[in-house]
């Protein structure tokens, strides 16, 4: 602890020199480095990683040879790849949904049930069309079927949301529960187009027609949908960062206030960004019924994909391209559960789902790390004079402007008074 | 307005009889990123007096004030009470010890009652509060230093100047030694100033000892026995009030003379360009109310709306600026009728509007200073960014903001310079009619300085401005005619020339006619 040396010649008492002693303690960050924001979530899949070992090792699996497995079964081989791709082009369309909803401080947490309804719509739309059309046509048509079916399952909260000031967490997230009561009601309990007649004592949906299935690449499973996902990364990037449309999602999102005051439509920009969220969920449903299960399928679909969105966006921390590589990494965790079961001492593939729990645990609780730095004991003072930027009193009205968490009044109130935090 | 300095009551009294200070600072250092807060600070208080901290915005007496309520550790430096050096890891740990702090920006729950927040953290509760209890030591506290608060009411319902008080009964029901009030002030009206510096003697008198945190001289006098003040980060003079003057403390504050009078030659107005016609707005918790409200604002005239905040200001501003549609009456911009057509045909008609509220309704805290300068801008459907740097880096210089570069986020600036980017962007527009709402609330001299300055510059130039304020000083010396506002009504209209500051205080008050 080499404090800076001072020359100061008076009757100081030794005490005064040394600094006084310090714990560990949280301090309000001033400026957020893009460096932090990266090493963040990083730290968070470490995390979980560490913690999933442990469970492992108290299960009796030895966590290197899981690990090594799931490695080896999702990024190693050229097939490992491919599957993981697979996995991940659902995940990168409900991050974007995620991300779209999450950028303006709305909360669609349903991408779980509009990915379905985009599903049934697509497969609806396929079965409809039959084999008249060439199969770019029938891509196309399936994929404006699936973004309309999404949108159509956000609308009612959506506009409950704009004009009624619903809660949007609540809605949508009640809607999941109906909208896979309604896929399972169209397989098993109904005599719908989607089902196939022939399946008789096991239900299943009908297969889409030849022309309406998305073309793969080479011998792999890896289909047009990945080009689409990754096509509508770059496609929200380039709203979000150039388009008056993605300034207007920054204003509303950082201060409604401000967005009424430069004149922005509030009610009709909630309602097109949830309708926006909307069709990309659905469209990750399109691509799921035309790229992978080919038919409308129940079991296939309703597997937590919208909900991975969630962990997907927060862990790339809002930002397109962070959401492709998000994906593919979860993608792979996912895509290595089966994998794990092949294994001679037969670990669980629920292993993947812990980790995936594990992840989006560490990664909400490291948000801390992000707005407050750890004051370690033996610490320095920062003194990073590059960054030249903010006086130390102006940032104090921003914290509490600028602040994301609803709630946060109420913890400073805590927090000053002494009380419940600490 | 503020108060007429009285000679301090214990000028020429030995201030420190014990001598040991019941609370010290020495050598405190603080460091963020880029900035050096505070540089080997050093500061005592003792038992019954008043000391103030003044110095700009950014001089590092909030942060100062921060550390001594432990909320920011020092990097250096150590914290002593009645002599024992003490680490304070935390506001609890500070309030424990006898210190507590009244932030500018409050921290209360705006859901929970006022005996609710008074007894928020206090861990000697029982684990059921004891409500009677509490809000009796509420009134006790309130009457022993005129602190009226009534304690079952709900804080979200409180004017601003209430909520302060609350936040004053909340660290003197924890029983403290020293006080820190950190601009307190910035949001009083004159007669709630007059309240809480009668407050500020009377705990004074009991013995405690009062930080008066500040950068308005005047105040600083009338308040203080004593005044340490800041510059940069260091302390640059500590000494008695009575063995100093306003114009010594200014020039210990800016490192430079200063001259606070603003140019207002006379001129004949022009015609009109903003007119609000038996306006009424309804009231609504959020913002008040108006009722059958009529001006007219000439090209070339400030017209100054004076008033206790919370009369009626809030509507006047956002309808005026389009943001709020009236139930009744019409408002005219530039001749055109903008009546409920909202804020793009207002800004259409020729009108800027400076909100109240800069960081937050006038610009977008996270936003950079770029994107801020383009707000309120038309756009097309693809952004030109390239123009926008161009613009920005234009007007910073203009302007003369002070920041790393056209991308730095806004919300980072100090005080003074969010202001101007404010104006830079509304006055750029090219307005004719300028709707100012408390433009210098907050700011420190030099900032006060250049936003008058621009004002008049424009008034100059053939723009109608309405200069809404409670800061009755700056009214009068800007405007040409001034308004009263008093519960949404307009009580009282002169000419600010010979302006009779007794009449207009009495107007304020709801006593006029």
């Amino acid at each position: 602890m080499s404090a800076p040396t001072r020359d100061r010649v008076d009757d100081t008492p030794p005490s005064g020199t040394i600094r006084a002693p310090r714990r560990l303690a949280l301090e309000p960050r001033q400026e957020v480095s893009r460096g932090v924001l990266v090493a963040v979530p990083v730290l968070a899949v470490l995390l979980a990683l560490i913690v999933s070992a442990l469970f492992l090792r108290l299960t009796g699996h030895d966590p290197v040879t899981v690990y090594r497995v799931m490695v080896r079964a999702s990024f190693a081989s050229r097939f490992g790849i491919a599957d993981t791709l697979v996995s991940a082009t659902p995940l990168i369309l409900t991050g974007l949904a995620a991300l779209v909803s999450f950028r303006v401080r709305l909360w669609n947490i349903g991408a779980e049930g509009q990915l379905y309804l985009g599903a049934v719509a697509a497969a609806g739309m396929a079965l409809l069309l039959g084999d008249r059309l060439a199969t770019p046509v029938n891509v196309v048509l399936m994929i404006v079927a699936g973004a309309l079916g999404g949108m159509a399952w956000i609308a009612i909260p959506a506009l409950a949301r704009a004009w009624l000031r619903t809660n949007e967490i609540i809605t949508t997230l009640l809607l999941n529960s109906v909208a896979l009561l309604f896929i399972n009601w169209l397989i098993f309990g109904s005599r719908s187009i989607w089902r196939d007649p022939d399946s008789g004592q096991f239900p299943q949906g009908q297969r889409i027609p030849a022309a309406a299935e998305f073309p793969r690449f080479g011998t792999t499973r890896v289909h047009l949908g990945l080009l689409v996902a990754v096509l509508a990364a770059v496609v929200v990037w380039l709203v979000l960062t150039r388009t008056r449309f993605g300034f207007r999602m920054r204003v509303l999102g950082d201060s409604e206030d401000a967005a009424r005051y430069a004149g922005v439509p509030v009610r009709g920009m909630v309602l097109a960004v949830l309708l926006l969220s909307g069709a990309l969920a659905g469209i990750a449903g399109a691509a799921e019924v035309g790229g992978l299960s080919r038919r409308l399928d129940p079991s296939s679909l309703a597997i937590g994909l919208g909900y991975a969105g969630i962990i997907v966006a927060a862990l790339a921390r809002l930002n397109p391209g962070g959401v492709v590589l998000v994906a593919v990494l979860l993608g792979g965790v996912r895509n290595a559960g089966t994998a794990l079961q092949s294994l001679p001492d037969r670990v669980p593939m629920e292993v993947a789902v812990m980790l995936e729990g594990a992840i989006l645990l560490f990664a909400l609780g490291s948000e801390v790390l992000v707005r407050y730095r750890i004051q370690w004991p033996w610490s320095r003072p920062a003194d990073d004079p590059a960054q030249g930027a903010g006086a130390a009193e102006g940032t104090d009205a921003a914290e509490g402007a600028a602040d994301p968490a609803p709630g946060v009044d109420a913890a400073d109130a805590a927090e000053s008074a002494g009380g419940a935090a600490g | 307005m503020t108060p007429a300095p009285d000679p301090p009551a214990t000028a020429g009294v030995d201030l420190h009889p014990g001598g040991r200070p019941v609370m010290e600072a020495r050598g405190i250092s603080k460091h963020f990123p880029g900035v050096v807060a505070n540089d080997h600070v050093d500061l005592a208080l003792y038992a019954g007096e008043v000391h103030a901290l003044l110095g700009e915005n950014g001089a590092g007496k909030s942060t100062l004030a921060s550390i001594l309520a432990g909320l920011y550790q020092a990097d250096a430096g150590e914290l002593r009470l009645a002599g024992e050096p003490v680490v304070l890891r935390s506001p609890r740990e500070a309030l424990a010890r006898g210190v507590g702090m009244v932030h500018q920006h409050f921290r209360l729950v705006r859901r929970f009652t006022v005996a609710e927040n008074v007894a928020l953290g206090d861990r000697s509760q029982p684990l059921v509060m004891s409500t009677p209890d509490v809000q009796r030591a509420v009134v006790a506290l309130g009457e022993r230093y005129g602190l009226p608060v009534r304690p079952e009411a709900v804080v979200g319902d409180l004017t601003v100047g209430e909520q302060q008080r609350v936040e004053i009964v909340k660290t003197l029901y924890r029983g403290v030694d020293v006080l820190l009030l950190d601009e307190p002030t910035s949001v009083l009206t004159p007669q709630e100033t007059e309240a809480l510096f009668g407050t500020v003697r009377a705990m004074a008198a009991e013995g405690k000892a009062v930080v008066f945190i500040s950068h308005k001289l005047a105040e600083v006098v009338a308040i203080a026995d004593r005044v340490t003040v800041m510059r940069d980060g260091r302390v640059v003079g500590s000494q008695p009030v009575a063995s100093t003057s306003v114009r010594e403390l200014a020039r210990l504050m800016v490192g430079r003379a200063i001259d606070l009078d603003v140019v207002r030659p006379p001129q004949r107005p022009g015609e009109v360009v903003l007119t609000l016609d038996h306006v009424t707005v309804d009231h609504d918790t959020r913002r008040g109310s108006l009722t059958d409200v009529s001006l007219e604002v000439a090209a070339g005239e400030i017209v100054g709306i004076a008033g206790v905040s919370g009369n009626g200001q809030r509507p006047l501003a956002e309808v005026a600026a389009g943001l709020l549609a009236p139930d009744h009456g019409r408002v005219v911009v530039g001749g055109r009728d903008v009546t409920g057509r909202g804020p793009r045909a207002a800004r259409a008609a020729g009108l800027a509007y400076i909100p109240e509220d800069r960081l937050g309704t006038g610009l977008a805290p996270s936003l950079t200073i770029a994107e801020n300068l383009q707000l309120t801008r038309p756009h097309g459907p693809v952004l030109d960014r390239r123009r926008w740097t161009a613009d920005a880096t234009r007007l910073m210089q203009e302007f003369d903001i002070r920041a790393p570069g056209p991308a730095t986020t806004t919300s980072s600036l100090s005080g003074g310079n969010i202001q101007k980017v404010l104006l830079a962007r509304e006055l750029d527009a090219g307005p004719s009619t300028i709707v100012a709402a408390a433009p210098t609330r907050g700011l420190d001299v030099g900032a006060i300085d250049t936003v008058r300055r621009l004002l008049a510059e424009r008034r100059l130039q053939g723009c109608g401005i309405l200069l809404i304020s409670e800061d009755l000083d700056e009214v009068v010396t800007l405007a040409d005619r001034i308004l009263v506002l008093f519960e949404g009504r307009l009580v009282h209209t002169c000419d600010a020339e010979g302006a009779d500051i007794t009449e207009l205080g009495l107007a304020m008050a709801g006593a006029g006619r």
